[in-house]
């Protein structure tokens, strides 16, 4: 009968120290368990011997370890090592919950984004498609009645060096829950192909980070941006050191053809920038000189810029990263066929 | 902690596994959700704008 009941039982792990098969024999005499006010129901552990009643499997036998609530009361040394066993799990934690955040902020986010990207995206090209049956006054991003509202996007940037499928929706605005969705249009600075500075914020590390690369563009590096009328062809100024040289050097490049560098009050802005991010110069029609008034510049001496910003290291927001292209095409979308494409946009 | 939290849920083993990774997923869930969106503007690793 016993026999029966103990085959029933025989794959749990209730009854480890009263099975026939670890042979008394070999465990060490000095294994017994110190526990004082073991049941007594339980035969010794070196007796080999079956358990005779019925009632003896209701009560588990302890195993010769310490465990649960039945364990001897605990020393000092035994609070030492508790409490020390928790503050190591807590600062365990705490460090698995940092990496958890890098992950949020470098991976989740991004996927995030990219929904809403999606979402602003084709709510943009609806919104054009619906404009080609009804046409709208043409060029009006050149007559100031062009004002998007912000969060509203209004133009796509592709940077052809990035790949010919890097493009991103513009938005307006620069505020967290913009800039989340896409790069995002500073206010009241100028808008594609305007006169004055268009400057576009982007995240570099997750919410799809945009401008991740940026650091990476050279000069004359194609900054192309369509708007429901028109595709605009900015390129990166020469960088600080290719200046002094550049019609000699780096400008021979044939991308390079309607780009130099800029004079008059312009003097002084270059494709590449670190400032501090308080420098909000760096967005002012004139950039660096923010206390220059637009209309103090001739005409014939204005020029329409592009400006990404974004942070800087990465990782970092002590500095800025600053990118200015200086506008050199413009290609009218034509009605007749849609989907022509700036020959920019296939550089690479 | 954890040991007590293995201690205190209740069920064999099959039962307390499923739940504790229950309650993994649950508090993966609050700091992803709740936890870190509320968190991460406070933050200043991502300020991309200038000024």
């Amino acid at each position: 009968m016993s026999k029966g009941w103990f085959d029933a039982d025989d794959n749990t792990v209730v009854m480890p120290a009263v099975t026939a098969r670890p042979s008394p024999q070999t465990r060490p005499p000095g294994n017994h368990h110190p526990e004082p006010a073991e049941p007594t129901t339980l035969a010794e552990p070196s007796e080999p011997t079956w358990p005779s009643e019925p009632s003896v499997p209701s009560v588990p036998p302890e195993p010769p370890w310490p465990t649960g609530p039945s364990a001897p009361a605990m020393t000092p040394g035994d609070r030492v090592r508790t409490a020390l066993g928790v503050t190591g799990e807590v600062l365990i934690t705490m460090g698995v919950i940092v990496l958890l955040f890098v992950v949020y902020e470098v991976y989740v986010t991004d996927w995030l984004s990219a929904g809403k990207q999606r979402d602003a995206t084709s709510t943009l090209d609806r919104q054009w498609s619906e404009s080609d049956v009804a046409p709208i006054d043409p060029g009006n991003e050149r007559t100031g009645k062009f004002r998007p509202t912000d969060g509203e996007g209004f133009a796509k940037l592709f940077v052809p060096a990035f790949g010919s499928d890097f493009v991103f929706t513009v938005l307006e605005g620069t505020a967290d829950q913009v800039l989340e969705v896409g790069p995002g249009h500073y206010r009241d600075t100028a808008f594609p192909g305007e006169p004055g500075n268009f400057a576009v914020a982007g995240h570099r590390v997750g919410k799809g980070a945009p401008f991740n690369d940026l650091d990476l563009l050279r000069s004359c590096d194609a900054l192309v941006v369509e708007t429901s009328q028109s595709w605009f062809v900015y390129r990166v100024l020469p960088m600080r050191d290719e200046v002094g040289g550049w019609q000699t050097g780096r400008g021979t490049d044939q991308h390079c053809a309607s780009v130099n560098p800029l004079g008059g009050p312009y003097t002084g802005v270059v494709g590449r920038e670190i400032v501090l991010p308080s420098q909000n110069g760096v967005i002012a029609p004139v950039p660096d000189h923010p206390e220059l008034s637009f209309d103090a510049v001739p005409p014939d001496q204005r020029a329409a810029l592009i400006t990404l910003t974004t942070c800087h290291p990465r990782f970092s927001a002590a500095k800025r990263l600053i990118m200015h292209g200086v506008f050199v095409k413009q290609y009218p979308k034509d009605p007749a066929n849609p989907a022509a494409r700036p020959p920019e946009l296939t550089e690479g | 902690m954890y040991a007590l939290i293995w201690r205190v849920l209740p069920g064999p083993f099959a039962v307390k596994l499923v739940e504790a990774l229950l309650l993994v997923a649950a508090v993966l869930a609050l700091l992803f959700l709740v936890v870190f969106p509320w968190a991460e503007p406070r933050l200043p690793f991502n300020d991309v704008t200038a000024g």
